[in-house]
């Protein structure tokens, strides 16, 4: 008798999640856009320094979360696109048009798409600082911050009170600020991953934070901050970037 | 716990301790009350906190109640914060395998001769002990509220600076929360009182 | 569809049931009531499984008057509340549940107060100034909202329940039928007629 073969399914899962939060805050003249560099898929971390946050232009930066294998990728192909751009037109694209074309090339892929969260910030034309925020298939909107990733339950209630001042009254006869000082917001960025470290498996080892100055803006500031280094691309470029990197607890 | 929502956080202060709920009742997303307080008092220097199933939460502030009562009586002297989170722990733990659905904290100070410490616990449906030494957080806006709590709680607060730190926690916490809101009660304990007040907060 | 619907007013809590008694798609009876006055100043309505209703709700009737008796004193209705929830919870956790709903109104005469109270099968409890149990609450909690008013007279507080059962009747997919409507103040329980509905324009 031989035997007969059973027909057997086998589920193939085409996706992963790979940990990590990201971040960003718009200033008056300038946008941070951070995240930790902890990669992992389950309770096994594949590696400590893989980033998340990539500079696409020298006035646009792109942080990608979720399945870091589609977020490679996809920022992959916003180069390209952006390069393509370039080569049309001469100039970079600007950071709304960046953002609608991530809108077009996420939900392209409507029925399987990128899983992933993207965060844009950057200088628009006008010179102030913006973040764009996505989901997976490419709703956005622009705003003031965002936070998104494993630990973004963790980040996002103390955005809304430290950035949004929500739930804090303001002395009367004076207001909250509209936008902080870059030294302050820095400040609550490392916060909120020193914090989300603490409380979240899948957050920590490093942390990358790019900072987009508009042209014309006083970079004194900066040059206090320790290890802070210039990644602007072109020498003609009016917008710089620059990123700091940290180090965040590695258990 | 996502079927009546809610949440509770308590947090330690420099000889004071502060706990600290949300108001809400809900059927799944249908809010029924908004006067729903998860905080009961034990004694005069202890509150527990049980966020969870209603039903259960209701059940056992009741066994509390009954259960710290016959301490009183056969021991002769109020419980302290420490005793009364094994008595939590172990009244869970008869119900391994048919639980409450609640996960309580617990907030006190020892008693004034042995220097008014502050003590918190939280435990698990089944009676998991913890004892942080800075803060705890329960209910549906736990991720939340850790993330909050995490980024504001510093040591030694006193009890005006600790009630600021909790209510923000809370209030922001479950501002980002479906489940809890609807405004807040918080008790801040010291050695010579409670204080006890009703936040407003956001009505969605 | 079964609902029923609670508000407390100026010395007094209203309480309404459906009368639908319906199996599958089938209506049996149009005129059940659904409701009890468990006590001179307790009135409660019950919906739920069919069977375990009508069971639990003379059990609770019964037992309440039994405590009448005894002590020749009405059992106030924080305290039946929290008997009858108690009932309930520990069902819950038995061999064969009761699964029933609740709406408690009573009028405290030792500090002439209204009370009303919304319970669930699971031993939920909740002192409200109005509630609802069913589908129709989710028309009526937010007719509720917005027209509640904790000081209103009895015609004020019926008019606020007529708008209630008309914007279900109006909204809900499957007709409701006619309501019991009982009211339950320092003269204790008695039913009383709905208003004529207002017609919406």
């Amino acid at each position: 008798m031989s035997p007969i073969s059973q027909p057997t399914s086998v589920a193939f899962n085409p996706y992963a999640e790979n940990g990590g939060t990201i971040l960003a805050i718009a200033g008056l003249d300038f946008a941070v856009v951070a995240g930790d560099t902890r990669q992992s898929e389950g309770y096994s971390i594949q590696t400590r320094y893989a980033p998340k946050v990539f500079r696409l232009t020298d006035k646009a930066t792109l942080a990608v979360n979720g399945f870091a294998a589609d977020g490679n990728i996809f920022v992959k192909t916003v180069k390209q696109r952006l390069e393509w751009y370039r080569h049309a037109h001469a100039k970079d694209m600007p950071l709304r048009a960046i953002a609608r074309l991530i809108q077009t090339m996420l939900y392209a892929k409507r029925f399987f798409p990128y899983y992933v969260y993207n965060i844009l910030g950057g200088i628009e034309e006008d010179g102030s600082g913006a973040v764009y925020s996505f989901d997976p298939v490419g709703s956005y909107e622009r705003e003031a911050c965002r936070a998104a990733g494993a630990a973004s339950s963790l980040i996002q209630p103390f955005l809304d009170n430290q950035i949004y001042f929500k739930n804090q009254v303001a002395v009367s006869g004076t207001s909250h600020p509209k936008h902080l000082p870059i030294l302050d917001v820095l400040s609550l960025v490392t916060d909120s991953f020193t914090s989300a470290t603490e409380r979240h498996i899948e957050v920590g080892d490093g942390l990358e934070i790019y900072v987009i100055v508009a042209s014309g803006r006083s970079l004194t500031e900066l040059s206090s901050i320790a290890g802070i280094e210039e990644v602007t691309g072109s020498a003609s470029a009016t917008d710089r970037v620059f990123v700091i990197r940290r180090e965040l607890k590695k258990d | 716990m996502e079927l009546n929502g809610g949440s509770v956080v308590a947090m330690v202060g420099k000889n004071c301790v502060a706990i600290a709920s949300d108001l809400r009742l809900g059927n799944q997303a249908l809010t029924i009350a908004t006067n729903f307080e998860k905080t009961f008092p034990i004694t005069d220097r202890i509150i527990i906190g049980l966020p969870g199933l209603a039903t259960d939460v209701i059940t056992l502030k009741e066994r509390f109640r009954y259960r710290v009562n016959m301490y009183t009586i056969k021991e002769g002297r109020e419980i302290e914060p420490e005793t009364f989170a094994h008595l939590v722990s172990s009244t869970l733990y008869e119900r391994r395998f048919g639980p409450f659905f609640v996960e309580p904290v617990i907030a006190g100070l020892t008693k004034p001769s042995e220097g008014s410490v502050p003590f918190i616990a939280g435990t698990d449906l089944i009676g998991c002990l913890t004892l942080p030494k800075d803060f705890v957080v329960s209910g549906t806006a736990s991720d939340k509220l850790f993330g909050m709590a995490e980024s504001l709680w510093e040591p030694d607060l006193g009890p005006e600076e600790l009630f600021e730190t909790i209510s923000q926690t809370l209030m922001n916490a479950v501002d980002r929360d479906a489940f809890s809101g609807w405004g807040a009660v918080v008790h801040v304990i010291t050695p010579d009182k409670v204080i006890t007040r009703t936040l407003k907060g956001r009505m969605d | 569809m079964e609902c029923s619907f609670a508000l407390v007013g100026k010395g007094y809590v209203l309480v309404a049931a459906d009368t639908t008694a319906a199996r599958s798609i089938v209506k049996m009876k149009s005129d059940e009531d659904k409701t009890k006055v468990l006590s001179p100043h307790l009135v409660m309505t019950y919906s739920g499984e069919p069977g375990d209703t009508v069971q639990f709700a003379e059990y609770i009737e019964r037992n309440i008057r039994l405590q009448h008796m005894r002590n020749n004193h009405e059992l106030r209705p924080q305290s039946s509340a929290a008997w009858i929830r108690r009932t309930l919870a520990d069902s819950l956790r038995s061999r064969h549940p009761y699964s029933v709903n609740l709406l408690l109104g009573g009028y405290d005469e030792a500090t002439s107060t209204p009370h009303l109270y919304w319970i669930d099968y699971l031993g939920t409890i909740a002192s409200v100034p109005y509630a609802a149990h069913g589908y129709g609450s989710y028309f009526a909690l937010s007719t509720l909202d917005r027209y509640h008013n904790p000081a209103a007279s009895l015609e004020e507080g019926l008019r606020t329940l007529r708008r209630c059962i008309d914007e279900v009747a109006n909204r809900m997919a499957i007709g409701v039928g006619k309501f019991k409507v009982r009211v339950v103040d320092k003269d204790g329980a008695r039913e009383v007629e709905l208003p004529p509905s207002v017609s919406v324009a």
